[in-house]
């Protein structure tokens, strides 16, 4: 375990400096598209919580993605407020609707929760469109400031990029942290069995609340960041599919690895991206990507890895078993074909 | 990871392929090729690829050949922004597109900040409200086109009340907005305001409600594959009373979706390929046997965006963004001087266009011009 959680938290140090300074040379539209992985990434980091440790199926994530990105768009656009404290409030209004949320997926478990979010997108959107006077309704809200630091505009392409690594890197951290920390263990607890946790003294009704609340609070806070980066907001890119697009995000990914969300989120949202040069292909290879990936390898991108590592070791354990394996012969000079086709 | 040396390959190959000639200028259309919006955006494409290889085949703007090159804005904000960023980096002269308000929106600043042109196909209010230099219309903003509609209610069709139908994104609800106080201030009365949905695929209640609201008249403000749905619902629910709409609804795509149910529908139209106008005759005959289809509106704005690029160009006589925004302004473009414009045409100091427009009807599946409208400030 020890080891494990070395190598993670090795991987997130080295990669720092690397995002840090290798897109500098990118232009506004490459600064973007990287942007917005990372972006993605925080949302999928937060339904890999829910989903992929705590084993709670949300349909939701857009709609948190949503609330932070409106709150954030509010705030700033017609309240003025800087964007940090934007960031926080919005961060924390998500969290609060978790716990809200959160109370049915104590009651129902896997597709039955899936309904209940789906019902809560649902009701999100129409909201952001039907609410013109505090949302714009359709027609949005545009103009959402950058950030300011001590007076250093941020709202450059490299820079806010950087801002937004920053802020990734923080949430990394603390999901990282929290996974490791006995609240970690008890989601995954609760996931694999539910009965077994609660009699070995985990309360179930807090940590099912938790793992909600603070999967949506990263949608929310990923949700925040959306809204300065694309400088303008309306229902669409919070609708059922964009809550579909975090879930494949995370399977794709792997749910439940703790990387699983950075790889998922660079094969739903950069990869359509790269294969525009395809022209009028892109989405058909793309489409037939995703049905290839779900074919081969149901646990995802990393579940790829951890399945071949499986098939190493289990060829290495069923060496050392044929080694083990007494034989009848003792030595004698017996045909090692004719003995297996004996067994 | 083979899906990543894959995606590193094709992006490879796009840097190579991505060098563009020297003696060309390149021109950057971010349209709807998939979403909600891809039967407009593809209409507009052919429109484009049509004017450049006409262009290129004359040899093209001050000598150079033009360079279309096309991106999916998937009707979706976020993705529009990310290809319109992607066309100022790839140092696009123009950026042409997008048609939807919502992409519209997301996109208008990075083309503002980066001073390139952008001639798009809305027909929502707002954007060019905002003092924007650099963005340009192709058809009527639908502020313009309601008080010719709102006067042909109650001139011609004399109707004393109206239900309004539109389709809840920001097309449909700018367009509402507009209509609404527009009808108010002629004393007609509003006896229904049905709200739908994009992509709706049932519009059987509406259609009852509609007819519940017995109204002189209804007014239709959808998008094209939706009115086609509408106009089957209200046909089967016996609606008798006069159908009217802008130019969606009586579009190339809506007649040969909603087939007989379309006959009858009247209303105000920017662009039409069969309107009275030799130029329009040509290029839909053109389009027609270069893409198997008649074009609809967005055809024809995909078209005279490529020729308005070349008129502007020619009269600046140079390649110049700040040049040609500025001469765009206030620009007259007539057909006599450029046939490729199909219909004189003015830019305002807002990038708004003015220009004729028709009253059109449907008659045995063909839209018939009843009477041409003069432009509002000639």
């Amino acid at each position: 375990m020890s080891l494990k959680l070395n190598t993670d938290l090795l991987i997130i140090l080295i990669a720092f400096p690397i995002l840090w300074f290798a897109p500098a040379g990118l232009k506004s539209y490459g600064l973007y598209v990287v942007s917005l992985w990372l972006v993605m990434s925080i949302a999928a980091m937060g339904l890999n919580l829910t989903l992929g440790y705590a084993g709670l199926t949300s349909l939701a994530q857009g709609a948190f993605l949503g609330i932070g990105a409106y709150a954030t768009a509010i705030l700033t656009v017609k309240a003025g407020w800087p964007l940090p404290a934007a960031f926080l409030v919005s961060t924390g209004l998500s969290f609060l609707v978790g716990v809200v949320l959160g109370f049915p997926a104590l009651r129902v478990k896997h597709h039955y929760l899936a309904f209940v979010t789906l019902a809560f997108s649902v009701v999100v959107f129409l909201i952001a469109r039907n609410e013109q006077w505090l949302t714009g309704g359709v027609f949005g809200l545009a103009n959402i400031p950058r950030p300011t630091l001590f007076g250093t505009d941020l709202g450059g392409g490299l820079a806010f990029y950087r801002v937004v690594l920053v802020v990734t890197l923080a949430l990394t951290l603390v999901m990282w942290w929290l996974l490791h920390s006995p609240w970690g263990r008890a989601f995954q607890a609760i996931r694999e069995n539910g009965t077994r946790a609660a009699s070995l003294g985990v309360d179930i009704r807090a940590y099912t609340l938790l793992a909600f609340a603070i999967g949506s609070a990263f949608g929310g806070a990923a949700g925040a960041l959306y809204a300065p980066l694309v400088e303008f907001i309306d229902p669409s890119p919070f609708a059922l599919s964009a809550s579909f697009v975090l879930l494949l995000t995370v399977v794709a990914g792997g749910a439940g690895s703790f990387f699983g969300p950075f790889v998922g989120a660079f094969f739903s949202y950069m990869l359509p991206e790269l294969l525009r040069a395809t022209g009028g292909w892109y989405l058909i290879i793309y489409a037939a990507v995703v049905l290839v990936l779900v074919m081969v390898s149901p646990t995802g991108l990393l579940g790829l890895i951890d399945r071949w590592r499986d098939h190493q070791s289990q060829r290495k354990a069923a060496a050392i078993r044929a080694a083990a394996r007494p034989t009848l012969a003792n030595g004698a000079e017996t045909n090692p074909k004719e003995q297996g086709a004996a067994s | 990871m083979l899906f990543k040396t894959m995606a590193a390959a094709v992006a490879l190959s796009a840097a190579f392929a991505g060098s563009a000639l020297a003696d060309t200028v390149k021109l950057i259309d971010v349209i709807e090729l998939s979403g909600p919006g891809a039967p407009a955006g593809t209409n507009w494409k052919n429109g484009s690829d049509l004017a450049a290889a006409e262009i290129n085949a004359k040899g093209g703007i001050l000598g150079q050949k033009i360079e279309l090159i096309h991106y999916d804005s998937q009707t979706n904000p976020g993705a529009t922004r990310a290809a319109v960023q992607r066309a100022v980096d790839e140092d696009a002269y123009v950026v042409l597109g997008p048609i939807f308000s919502g992409p519209i929106s997301a996109s208008m600043q990075i083309t503002q900040r980066a001073a390139v042109p952008q001639i798009v196909g809305g027909e929502a209010a707002a954007f060019t409200r905002q003092g924007n230099n650099y963005i340009f219309r192709t058809s009527l903003n639908q502020a313009d086109s309601m008080p010719k509609l709102a006067n042909y209610l109650r001139d011609e069709v004399k109707a004393k009340s109206v239900a309004v139908v539109w389709i809840n994104n920001d097309f449909g609800k700018g367009g509402r907005d507009a209509m609404i106080p527009e009808l108010q201030k002629r004393g007609i009365q509003i006896a229904a305001d049905i709200a739908t949905e994009s992509g709706q695929a049932d519009f059987a209640a509406d259609a009852i409600k509609v007819k519940n609201a017995n109204a002189d008249a209804v007014f239709v403000y959808l998008n094209e594959e939706e009115s086609a749905r509408f106009l089957r619902a209200a046909r089967q629910q016996g609606i008798a009373k006069p159908i009217i709409g802008e130019t969606t609804l009586l579009g190339a795509k809506v007649i040969e979706l909603a087939g007989d149910a379309a006959n009858g529908v009247k209303g105000h139209v920017g662009l039409l390929v069969d309107a009275p106008k030799p130029s329009f005759a040509e290029f839909g005959k053109k389009y027609m046997d270069k893409y198997g289809f008649t074009s609809d509106h967005n055809g024809i704005k995909g078209y005279t965006a490529v020729y308005t690029v070349k008129a502007i160009t020619e009269r600046i006589g140079k390649f110049d963004r700040e040049a040609f925004a500025k001469a765009l302004h206030g620009a007259r473009i007539d057909v006599a001087q450029e046939p490729g414009i199909l219909i004189d045409t003015k830019w305002t100091a807002t990038g708004d266009v003015d220009r004729e427009s028709f009253l059109v009807e449907i008659t045995n599946g063909k839209p018939v011009v009843k009477t041409t409208l003069p432009m509002i400030n000639p």
